[in-house]
């Protein structure tokens, strides 16, 4: 249908159309939800500790943190305990839970160590010293790692599907963003504390911290 | 810039090799290996490919039979210090992988941050760095003596010589557990030192006039770091790097072989 | 409404526009960064308890205490103890790759049995019970027809527990036939039963010396206990003790040396001789110990005189005779002065009247069991054993000569000449029905390797206890693996040139990691089911519990320390110290018809094919003997010695010169025992008209990183008897070498 020359048309002025509008605001919205909801979910897989265990109850039945949780005469950290220590009690059942019962038939008796879902390990090229943050500058346990010497329960460990990191080294939240020092644990949050602290801050390059203090 | 610690002045860890007790036996260079989980190809017969922290060299006199001489002279890492930490590889690190520290004077490498741009090797003109062209291979079984304290290198990043530092972080460690601030000169010494079966290695804080090292060698920090012993010597003195390695000979030819001098020059001379 | 290009254009930017304000570019970039660092085919060992466990060396006489540092189960580091009276904390460059050898993949896991033709290197695995089952089958077999003497050994190490097990064994079964790898120390021992009338080990007070003259002796290429040598060589250096080396090339320990003195090939002893004429005829002798404690110095003095003047060892030696004369007066002027003998590490023996030519220039100046001299130093005490009941198979078989004739009348002071072994095998296609092999390769490292082959195939049964495989295992019939040092408790007694009896402790570090045994208990077990009375020779539940009711009462401290020595030893002054006829130090032999003194022995093949003289060096970066170098220490072996697959020859560049070789370029060489081809390597440290090899190359069988690389130096030599001790003096040969 064509219109007579000489009638003014009903002309649309030059902006952008409806559904470029919309399709925008589609597109925005979805990578929102996308971005905020979906990918965290994807990102992580939750796993389950291999044992279930409860660190206060064996507050209460040990001699404490430093039960388990001891330095060597070298100064060293030990860790997380192998399985020599657990069978220092746990040979038999002690109690009646099917945890332990678990635990029994599947390590004890074939002697084979527990696979534990480490959440603060850091990759292979960190070198983190113990003595130097509990002893030295006194620091509580907490402080890094959280409350987990207090539940009675090992919550989930979600891994990062990409890197293989706990999500406990990032953090909860998506965007770094951490409420506590226990939040995070990457280089940064390491070297807030060593800057504040002046702790070795001999580098030419950086004006901080000297790379091999904390790198291997 | 200098950071004092509130209770040490800073240190620079340096070391002095004998070259009158070197035997040129070479367990230097293979306890360095053990120690660092140094990777071995099949084939180490091109020294350019080969990969050694530790590598001792031979030099000879120059002279015909029967006066000829020879001397081994044993090559780690120089962690020099050049002006105020600009060694000639840190100077030019695009990654921050290489960093200078001014509390110990070690000269860093880390890994993790190495792209393989291979700069750091065109800088340091005593040839101590290398490369890992390939990816090591620990035939099987070997992977076992592997040294957890140490990162073990993939191919395409650079390493070299760390005058163990990873020693130090444990030496340090048992220094916190024992409530104490400084580490003593036995505490933290390398591996090339301890296994040296003719102590011709010395390693300790040149800074520290109770150390060994120091009093072998009475670094001028006047001068760049330059030997007051006249019978110590740096390689490359005259270039500038300020290097913590320092050599001792009572004989002059060896002396001598440690810098490019002019038929009429005189060893020793020269400024930092 | 129009859908088209630029409703998905606008939400695509939606979409980017919404990504960059969600975590997701963000957390995946840094997620990234850190996946392009894990690097899952590179190894990461993994953390865990440091412990150190402390043990004893056996990689070479030295005797080393070694501490290894372990994480968690896993051995890591050897490191050296320090305050261990032998290497007080040093540990040398083999020894520090020792971990190589316990990981290795080298290393032989199961009993094996041969398939297929000796040398195939085709094996299966066999199951302890059968292995000696069989084993004990054929030898209750040789016994039966009354052969005993049919069965021969051979052992790496002549001391420690194990070799008394063999060796009792042996003595059980009937035959004698026990023979032992050959050193230096066979010479030094047989020269000083010779000149004291007494059996023990010579050692060398060298940290009190102040005049040092080694004729040939390598003490920086690893002779005597490589490191003790090193410490004193730093000890020397710091307190101005003037060393002489006198040999033809420019060694290690030479270029260590105040001074270099070049002799032609072979004539070290000839210097002897000649500075012994010099110190007789000025009269700097020591009057005090010549006059009163020696016997038939006047006899052997005429023959010095005579026979040795120094001008006439100047044509011998190629030196000036004022150096000869000067350096005679040195060595007699000095307070403190010590002649020691032993080319290179000292793997080869010294013909007897050189042995007893350098005893005799210290007898001269009177060092004997004086501090910095030689010492008589009596071999560690061990508790006896019960006498070995024999029967009468045993009786007939141990009266039978012994198939190397050592002990016999020709070589009375031998315990041992594996050099005569092969040929006399060769020759009797009879001699032996059964071999055992332990801790020695033989078909590697003996001087004329290919003889000895030839001697093997002769041979129906060849049993070897090595842990790896070695050219001897892959010639065995049956390998019975022994556990590597660093898993097995063993005694390891050192005689290496020390100054006080000391045994040292080796202890496991780790489990043993794969099925293998330790040869004692092989050995105990394989006597049990000859049964009989060789049965009744082996009381001992094990070896473990054989060793610790031998040790005694030196047992505890072993275990507390690592090792123990004789602490307060002072080796017997002059009037007690000599067993001889005379009752004093004698000078020579009249009964024995032994003398110090210079025989010409001439390197084999004659001048005209073979212009040149080659010889072998040592070096602390190649081991040669049933150790071979592990991937650590071929990789310290410098471009001037191994280039590829090939060994580089080192030869004067006057020399080469004239024979039209450059630096580099490949050539032909000829012996008269064999050919190679070699790379020329121009080196003005070496005498014109002489050339030299390094030993420890060559290797067919071991892992990829030693085998095929070089040439086997013993393979191009042949054994020279020398005709007093019957020992192979060999100490190189006439050579040809053409361009390629």
């Amino acid at each position: 249908m064509s219109k007579p020359d000489d009638q003014p048309t009903d002309i649309k002025t030059k902006r952008p159309e409806g559904p470029i509008i919309l399709f925008f605001l589609v597109g925005f919205a979805a990578s929102l939800v996308l971005g905020w909801g979906i990918f965290p979910k994807l990102l992580y897989s939750q796993k389950q500790q291999p044992v279930e265990f409860s660190h206060a109850l064996h507050n209460l039945e040990t001699d404490g943190c430093e039960s388990c949780h001891y330095f060597r005469e070298d100064g060293t950290f030990a860790g997380i305990p192998k399985l020599e220590r657990c069978m220092e009690c746990h040979e038999e059942p002690m109690g009646e839970s099917d945890a332990e019962a678990k635990f029994i038939e599947e390590y004890v008796y074939p002697q084979r160590e527990v696979p534990w879902l480490v959440y603060s390990r850091q990759p292979p090229c960190v070198y983190f010293p113990h003595a130097a943050h509990v002893i030295s500058a006194k620091m509580d346990c907490a402080t890094c790692h959280g409350g987990i010497g207090e539940s009675d329960h090992l919550k989930v460990y979600e891994e990062n599907r990409i890197t293989g990191y706990s999500r406990d080294i990032w953090g909860k939240n998506m965007i770094g963003l951490k409420k506590n020092t226990a939040d995070r644990m990457k280089m940064d949050d390491c070297s807030e504390c060593h800057v504040r602290e002046h702790v070795h801050q001999g580098s030419v390059q950086t004006g901080k911290g000297g790379c091999f203090v904390c790198h291997k | 810039m200098k950071e004092a610690q509130s209770h040490s002045e800073a240190k620079r860890f340096g070391m002095v090799i004998d070259l009158d007790k070197c035997t040129g036996c070479g367990a230097c260079m293979v306890a360095c290996m053990s120690e660092n989980n140094v990777p071995f190809r099949e084939d180490e017969s091109d020294k350019l490919l080969s990969t050694a922290w530790m590598r001792v060299f031979k030099m000879t006199n120059g002279k015909p039979f029967p006066e000829t001489d020879i001397c081994y002279i044993p090559r780690p890492c120089m962690h020099c210090e050049g002006h105020h930490g600009h060694s000639p590889c840190v100077s030019v690190c695009p990654a921050t992988a290489t960093d200078y520290d001014n509390l110990t004077g070690i000269v860093s490498q880390i890994y993790t941050r190495c792209f393989g741009c291979r700069y750091c090797m065109a800088a340091c003109p005593y040839h101590a760095r290398v490369f890992n062209w390939w990816d090591p291979v620990w035939p099987e079984g070997m992977e076992r003596s592997l040294n957890p304290d140490v990162s073990v290198r993939m191919r395409g990043v650079v390493e070299k010589c760390s005058f163990c530092f990873h020693r130090y972080q444990a030496a340090m460690e048992k220094a916190h557990y024992e409530g104490e601030k400084e580490i003593e000169e036995d505490a933290y010494q390398t591996a090339c030192t301890q296994a040296c079966p003719a102590g011709a290695i010395s390693f300790g804080d040149l800074n520290n006039p109770e150390h060994k090292v120091h009093q072998l060698v009475k670094p001028d920090l006047r001068h760049g770091g330059r030997p007051k012993n006249p019978e110590a010597f740096r390689l490359l003195e005259r270039l500038g790097t300020n290097p913590k390695v320092y050599y001792l000979s009572r004989r002059e030819w060896v002396r001598r072989a440690g810098d490019n001098y002019l038929k009429n020059e005189k060893t020793g001379g020269g400024h930092a | 409404m129009k859908i088209g290009r630029r409703c998905f254009l606008s939400f695509v930017i939606g979409g980017a526009a919404g990504t960059a304000l969600t975590p997701l570019p963000w957390k995946l970039t840094d997620d990234l960064s850190i996946w392009s660092q894990n690097w899952p085919w590179t190894p990461v060992p993994e953390k865990g308890e440091r412990s150190y466990s402390d043990t004893v060396c056996t990689l070479c006489r030295g005797g080393c205490g070694i501490s290894v540092r372990k994480v968690d189960r896993r051995a890591v580091k050897i490191e050296g103890v320090k305050g261990h009276p032998v290497n007080d904390g040093g540990v040398c460059i083999l020894g520090l790759s020792g971990l190589q050898l316990l990981y290795g993949p080298n290393r032989i896991k199961t009993p094996l049995k041969r398939k297929g033709k000796r040398g195939q290197g085709r094996w299966e695995a066999i199951s302890w019970e059968d292995a000696l089952a069989e084993i004990a089958e054929k030898l209750k077999g040789i016994r039966e027809e009354n052969k005993a003497h049919t069965v021969g050994c051979i052992l790496g190490k002549r001391y420690g527990v194990t070799a008394a097990l063999f060796e009792r064994w042996m003595k059980a079964y009937g035959s004698a036939n026990l023979m032992v790898e050959p050193s230096v120390e066979d010479s030094l021992e047989m020269a000083l039963e010779a000149m004291h009338g007494v059996k023990a080990s010579v050692g060398f007070d060298m940290e009190n010396a102040n005049y040092i003259l080694s004729f040939g002796s390598g003490f920086i290429e690893g002779w005597g206990s490589p490191v003790r040598a090193f410490k004193a060589n730093s000890i020397w250096k710091d307190n101005g003790v003037k060393t002489i080396q006198v040999e033809p090339r420019l060694s290690n320990t030479a270029a260590k040396a105040d001074q270099w003195v070049p002799v032609k090939a072979g004539t070290e002893s000839a210097l002897a001789m000649g500075m012994a004429h010099v110190i007789i005829k000025e009269s700097l002798y020591n009057p005090a110990f010549v006059d009163n404690y020696t016997s038939g110095f006047h006899g052997w003095k005429q023959r010095v005189l005579k026979d040795y003047t120094p001008e006439k060892i100047a044509e011998i030696t190629g030196l000036d005779a004022s150096v000869i004369k000067k350096l005679a007066r040195e060595f007699a002027g000095a307070s403190h002065p010590l002649a020691i003998c032993g080319r290179g590490q000292g793997d080869t023996p010294v013909a007897l009247n050189e042995a007893m030519a350098v005893h005799a220039l210290n007898a001269l100046v009177g060092n004997i069991n004086q501090p910095g001299g030689v010492w008589a130093v009596p071999k560690p005490s061990y508790s006896d054993w019960p006498e070995v009941e024999l029967d009468e198979i045993a009786e007939t078989g141990l009266q039978r000569e012994r198939i190397d004739g050592a002990g016999s009348a020709k070589f009375p002071m031998a315990a041992s000449l594996l050099n005569r072994f092969a040929a006399a095998v060769a020759a009797d296609g009879e001699a032996l029905q059964a071999l055992f092999i332990s801790g020695a390769n033989p078909v590697y490292s003996l001087q004329g390797a290919k003889v000895f082959q030839a001697a093997l195939d002769k041979i129906p049964l060849v049993v070897s206890f090595s842990s790896y495989m070695d050219e001897t295992a892959m010639q065995a019939d049956l390998i019975l693996p022994n556990h590597v040092y660093l898993e097995r408790y063993e005694d390891v007694p050192v005689t290496a040139g020390l100054t006080a009896p000391m045994i040292g402790l080796a202890r496991p570090v780790v489990w043993p990691l794969y099925d293998t045994r330790h040869t004692g208990d092989v050995i105990i077990s394989l006597a049990r089911e000859i049964g009989g009375p060789v049965a009744a020779a082996f009381s001992w539940d094990s070896f473990e519990a054989c060793l610790e009711e031998t040790l005694d009462d030196k047992w505890e401290v072993l275990n507390e320390q690592g090792f123990w020595t004789d602490t307060g030893f002072e080796p017997p002054a002059w009037k007690d110290a000599f067993e001889t006829a005379s009752g004093k130090f004698e000078f020579g032999s009249e009964a024995m018809d032994l003398s110090p003194g210079y025989s010409a022995l001439t390197a084999e093949g004659d001048r005209g094919t073979y212009p040149l003289v080659l010889i072998p060096y040592d070096s602390m970066r190649l081991a040669n003997g049933y150790i071979s170098d592990p991937p650590f220490v071929v990789k310290t072996v410098e471009e001037t010695v191994l280039l590829g697959k090939s060994v580089l020859i080192e030869i004067n560049p006057k020399t080469a010169k004239e024979f039209g070789l450059a630096e580099g370029k490949s050539a032909k060489l000829t012996t008269p025992q064999g050919e190679a081809r070699v790379k020329v390597h121009l080196y003005e440290g070496i005498m014109p008209g002489v050339i030299a090899l390094p030993r420890g190359l060559g290797h067919t069988a071991k892992d990829r990183f030693m085998a095929g690389k070089g040439v086997n130096f013993n393979e191009l030599i042949g054994p020279v008897e020398d005709a007093s001790s019957g020992l192979d003096v060999a100490w190189g040969i006439r050579a040809n070498l053409a361009k390629a």
